[in-house]
């Protein structure tokens, strides 16, 4: 049961960046910047730190692909990117595990890579025209800064609920 | 660390590359109907997504509510002025229906291009990262919803349907930026003057309005609706208002600025519509995608011979 809990929670978080946190976006009353949520990339990226390499690589194709399905119609963009991203960022050794902030600038460093990189493959298929500012500036560096607060609050939960997880299911490994 | 990109991994990496780009070049094609995977995973989440998404509306329709209570007094006082020129429009439209169905019946037409079936449906998604314009409604093929089908508020028009799922489809907003979207319209005035609605301006924010002739005249003020001559809208969907236009690049044709009628930001509960009557007959119809209006004014000249 314990190993189907991180799918479950990242399955949550989907939903809300969809469809709750999507109601209520800011954009909707009049602020002109676009907040996006990469909540499920970040956890993901902590998932990769705390559980190793092959976990974040398998949520990261996952959810990737479940936002190709769902939200963009166009297949293959997300999967590849938070694939190989969660792949390369995945760097569970004890000097990221120990340090929360070092992992919380991996996490960081690992939505500002997908953001570029999903705007570059958008401008590349012809699907958005905005400049390079104007992605900058409306999007980007609002998104940052609100999934950066974001990860800072939680990462300190986040750890303690990764060792937890870890205990248990050592503990139902023993039983 | 040390096997970062070993030859194995190296050759893993260039076997993902190919595949992301057969992917993408998959599914840009045009008119590509949903694999039966991608029904299966956005039914199922679609499934979760009606659950979460029909408490945060009520949340948020709560909150706007309380924000409406404010300004109630002075929105009252506004509605009665208004309800004395109701009462004088009304008896002109009840006076005019009866007119028209009149000289329908006269002249033996059964069908128009602006008869519709409604259905109803609640937003469950929108996409977060924005880089599309689509929403995600909880209705599918199982509940009669069919590619192309026109999508609106009480308020007016807002897109079509993009893809259908069992039981989920995709509805592609007029303010999209694909190349593809485009809508047949006219602008409702004296002459009626065709056009199409392309997008969104990016500076202004204004749905452009296109290819309108170079010599008609708009004014500023006048609604846009829909055509009905596409073959799958009905006609008379309001869109919007024009707040101003200009000639294009080439000055062969004329540019209209639309302010839509219909919030695309705050969007709950939207209606389907499906047009009542099909632009050829059945036994005489090649495919259903007819775009030229000629067609229809042959079917409806049949109509009125049979």
């Amino acid at each position: 049961m314990t190993r189907y809990y991180l799918f479950m929670v990242l399955f949550v978080l989907f939903i809300i960046e969809g469809t709750t946190f999507q109601i209520f976006a800011p954009d909707q009353y009049g602020v002109e910047y676009l907040f996006i949520p990469r909540w499920v990339f970040l956890v993901i990226i902590f998932a990769g730190i705390f559980r190793g390499r092959g976990t974040g690589t398998f949520y990261g194709i996952t959810f990737g692909v479940m936002y190709d399905v769902i939200y963009t119609s166009l297949l293959g963009i997300y999967t590849f990117g938070m694939g190989l991203i969660a792949y390369l960022l995945s760097l569970s050794i004890p000097f990221f595990q120990k340090n929360l902030t070092v992992a919380v600038l991996t996490s960081i460093l690992a939505i500002t890579v997908l953001d570029y990189y999903v705007y570059g493959m958008m401008y590349l298929l012809g699907l958005t025209v905005i400049d390079h500012h104007e992605f900058l500036t409306v999007r980007f560096i609002p998104s940052l800064i609100m999934n950066m607060i974001i990860i800072s609050i939680f990462a300190y939960p986040l750890r303690k609920w990764f060792h937890f997880l870890k205990r248990r299911m050592e503990e139902e490994e023993k039983i | 660390m040390q096997s970062f990109f070993s030859n194995k991994r190296l050759i893993i990496l260039l076997v993902c590359i190919i595949i992301l780009v057969a992917l993408i070049g998959y599914s840009m094609s045009e008119r590509r109907s949903l694999s039966w995977p991608e029904q299966f995973i956005s039914d199922s989440v679609g499934l979760v997504q009606s659950a979460f998404s029909r408490p945060a509306h009520f949340v948020a329709g709560f909150f706007e509510n309380v924000n409406d209570m404010r300004n109630i007094y002075e929105e009252n006082r506004i509605l009665k002025s208004h309800l004395d020129e109701y009462a004088v429009l009304q008896v002109e439209v009840n006076e005019l229906r009866r007119q028209n169905e009149e000289l329908k019946d006269t002249i033996g037409v059964k069908e128009s291009l602006n008869n519709y079936t409604v259905r109803s449906a609640l937003v469950i998604h929108r996409s977060p990262d924005r880089w599309n314009e689509f929403i995600g409604i909880n209705k599918g093929r199982q509940d009669g919803i069919e590619v192309n089908m026109a999508v609106m508020t009480s308020k007016g028009l807002i897109g079509k349907v993009r893809q259908v799922s069992e039981f989920t489809s995709t509805v592609q907003l007029l303010t999209d930026q694909d190349i593809s979207n485009r809508i047949s319209a006219f602008v409702d005035g004296n002459e009626t003057i065709y056009g199409f609605i392309e997008g969104v301006d990016e500076e202004t924010g204004y749905l452009q309005f296109t290819m309108i002739n170079i010599d008609a005249e708009i004014k500023e003020g006048q609604s846009v609706v829909t055509s009905g001559l596409g073959g799958i809208f009905p006609s008379q969907l309001l869109i919007g208002e024009i707040v101003s236009f200009e000639t294009d690049e080439f000055g062969l044709t004329q540019t209209a600025f639309v302010q839509p009628s219909a919030d695309f930001l705050r969007l709950d509960h939207v209606l389907v519509i499906e047009r009542g009557t099909t632009t050829l007959h059945p036994s005489i119809d090649p495919d259903m995608d007819g775009e030229e209006p000629d067609t229809e004014s042959d079917e409806e000249g049949e109509d009125s011979e049979s």
